[in-house]
């Protein structure tokens, strides 16, 4: 230890700067470890785990989440929190399948509940118990411009133009990306053209595709960075915005257009016995009155069409996946030996 | 390896000669590339004013998320910087076969892709994974667990305590080590008062480095947490998944501090290493 004396002197200074090293890493450790320290862990509220897709963010987090917390808390006194992760419909439900800890699922396509079903999360289609066969809102699909419509985009048509940018969500993990497809496919169709023609405007749009996020809400933000001149996406994205007073852009409503139908399901090997009541109780919120009209204070349309009220604008034709034949055949059909197959392998684009 | 290149820059620093071209040229080259990118973060954060930064900052959300980013930090700093101070000083004293082999097998993850390896945690984990496939029936899995966030950053960032201490092991003479030996040391004071010191170094910058690439990790982290809010999201997956969601603000409050916290810790890094090479 006599050694150790003359190798460091001694030196107030020294001591000092190390005594400020010392206590800011201390504080750093301290305030990281804070969270997890016995006192903190004391009886945290009851926990519902949500994992929707992706614009669902604002309207679970500033309206369903509390509006069913304070009925919660009303109904039997018992506080609870949510927590939710959002990302495409595709990314969740994957993330499901491998095991994040999701007791209730809110997903953009019922393909993407099916696929629970293939990979034995689900036993067999559980949401078609649910009210509305699981189904929990909808939005139709919409064409988004800048301000003032410069290319004058007035329907899925002009999105084949040459030299139209359309900015669209990806397919392989975006519910979202699906229903435009399907929006661009169908509509041709139910405007009378053939099938050979509707392929051909699925592929003029795909060939104006200049980006492609994982998610409705990704591609959102980079529509709003300045990519393209459109963007396919739900109407709520729109309305949403419009009621906030932060809409800056154009709102088209093609002649004839796919309504998006939202699916819940109920993760059941998630939700312990004690928690099935909570959970239920969610669940069943979700359909009621009050959770029905927040949704469409923030863009949505209601399953309950008394709730829609008359404010929505009407569209002039239009139509259902079931329409197309159900999620099945229009997987088969539409998306894997056209999109996939004819269009996307072909293309060039991105 | 960063290491001898900074400690070179340092020693090595010539007179300098009044050099007004090959400086405006490399600043001409920085300004685009790296300044002014780092600069726009801390730009729109000044401009949404520090009600706004501060608002942005003190959602739950975003301290948990900066909160746990830390805790994994400094975890990973202390699991990696004995782990990889361990295998350094194997690999530098011990000779056995497939030393080499073993010595490229550490050093990977440097060169992998963070998304490989967050991949490769769930083919192991995962419930359809090597051996996921027997834990998860049983209710183990890290994977979407703090525990997974974790593994994922012990793996990536393995190589940078080994990377600081190995060269300074190497060149340590084995005869120091000895002649403690020799005037009665016991192996516990030949480690203390020999190993030690020499090494105070290496592991200082090795425990910083890793603690920095922890802080920042992404493309594993992405994969493996389940990305949820107050369990497992880390800053960085917080800013992803912010900025994604159009909501600039809250992703780049939290980019300025993460920015702000490595730039800190590297001036730490380059301050000290000025230090030991002037003693």
């Amino acid at each position: 230890m006599t050694s150790n004396e003359s190798f460091s002197q001694f030196h107030w200074s020294r001591l000092l700067g190390r005594a400020v090293v010392i206590l800011i890493v201390g504080a750093l450790v301290f305030y990281a470890v804070e969270p997890w320290l016995p006192w903190n862990a004391r009886a945290r509220p009851r926990t519902i785990v949500v994992y929707g897709f992706s614009i669902l963010g604002d309207v679970m987090n500033k309206g369903i989440f509390p509006a069913f917390q304070k009925e919660w808390q009303a109904r039997t006194g018992q506080d609870v929190t949510l927590i939710a992760s959002f990302a495409g419909s595709g990314t969740i439900t994957n993330q499901i399948i491998l095991g994040v800890p999701a007791q209730v699922g809110i997903l953009s396509t019922e393909l993407d509940a099916q696929r629970l079903v293939d990979a034995r999360v689900l036993p067999f289609p559980t949401w078609r118990n649910l009210p509305h066969n699981g189904t929990v809102n909808l939005t139709p699909f919409i064409i988004l411009t800048r301000a003032g419509n410069p290319k004058q985009l007035r329907d899925f048509a002009d999105l084949t133009r040459p030299g139209v940018g359309v900015v669209h969500a990806d397919p392989r993990t975006s519910g979202g990306a699906l229903w435009g497809i399907l929006a661009e496919y169908g509509s041709a169709q139910q405007l009378g053209s053939s099938d050979a023609d509707a392929e051909k405007q699925l592929a003029g749009v795909w060939k104006n595709v200049v980006a492609q996020a994982s998610s409705a809400r990704g591609a959102r933000t980079q529509f709003e960075n300045g990519f393209g001149d459109a963007l396919v996406t739900y109407e709520q994205e729109a309305l949403y915005d419009i009621t906030r007073k932060k809409f800056n852009g154009e709102l088209v409503y093609p002649r004839s257009t796919i309504e998006s139908e939202h699916t819940v399901v109920v993760i059941d090997r998630n939700i312990a016995p004690d928690e099935r009541a909570l959970v239920n109780g969610f669940v069943e919120f979700l359909w009621s009155a009050p959770a029905q009209k927040i949704f469409v204070e923030y863009g949505f349309r209601s399953v309950d069409d008394a709730v829609n009220g008359d404010a929505l604008t009407a569209i002039e034709k239009p139509f259902r996946v079931a329409d197309l034949g159900g999620w099945a055949a229009v997987k088969k059909n539409i998306i894997d030996e056209i999109w996939k197959q004819k269009i996307i392998s072909q293309n060039t684009n991105p | 390896m960063l290491l001898t290149i900074m400690t070179a820059t340092i020693s090595n620093r010539p007179r300098a000669p009044r050099g007004l071209v090959p400086i405006g040229l490399l600043l001409a080259v920085m300004l685009p590339l790296l300044l002014m990118p780092l600069a726009a973060i801390f730009v729109f954060a000044a401009r949404s004013g520090l009600d706004g930064f501060v608002s942005a900052l003190s959602s739950p959300e975003a301290q948990f998320a900066l909160r746990f980013s830390l805790l994994i930090a400094f975890l990973t700093a202390i699991i990696n910087g004995i782990l990889g101070a361990y295998t350094a000083y194997v690999l530098s004293k011990y000779r056995f076969p497939g030393r080499d082999a073993l010595n490229v097998i550490v050093n990977l993850p440097v060169a992998i892709p963070t998304v490989v390896v967050g991949t490769s945690l769930l083919l192991l984990w995962g419930p359809i994974g090597i051996l996921g496939q027997f834990l998860v029936p049983l209710g183990v899995s890290p994977m979407f667990m703090p525990a997974g966030v974790l593994l994922a950053h012990l793996f990536v960032t393995f190589p940078y305590m080994l990377g600081a201490v190995k060269p300074v092991l190497d060149e340590l003479e084995v005869t120091y080590e000895e002649a403690a030996y020799t005037i009665g040391a016991s192996q516990w004071e030949a480690f203390r008062f020999v190993l030690l010191p020499a090494l105070r170094g290496g592991l200082f910058s090795g425990a910083l480095l890793t603690f920095a690439h922890s802080l920042g990790e992404f493309g594993a982290t992405v994969l493996v947490s389940g990305n949820l809010p107050f369990r497992t999201q880390t800053a960085p997956l917080y800013i992803f998944a912010q900025f994604e969601a159009g909501n600039i603000e809250a992703a780049n409050a939290v980019a300025a501090v993460l920015a702000a916290l490595s730039f800190v810790l590297f001036f730490a890094l380059m301050q000290f290493n000025k230090k030991t090479v002037r003693e």
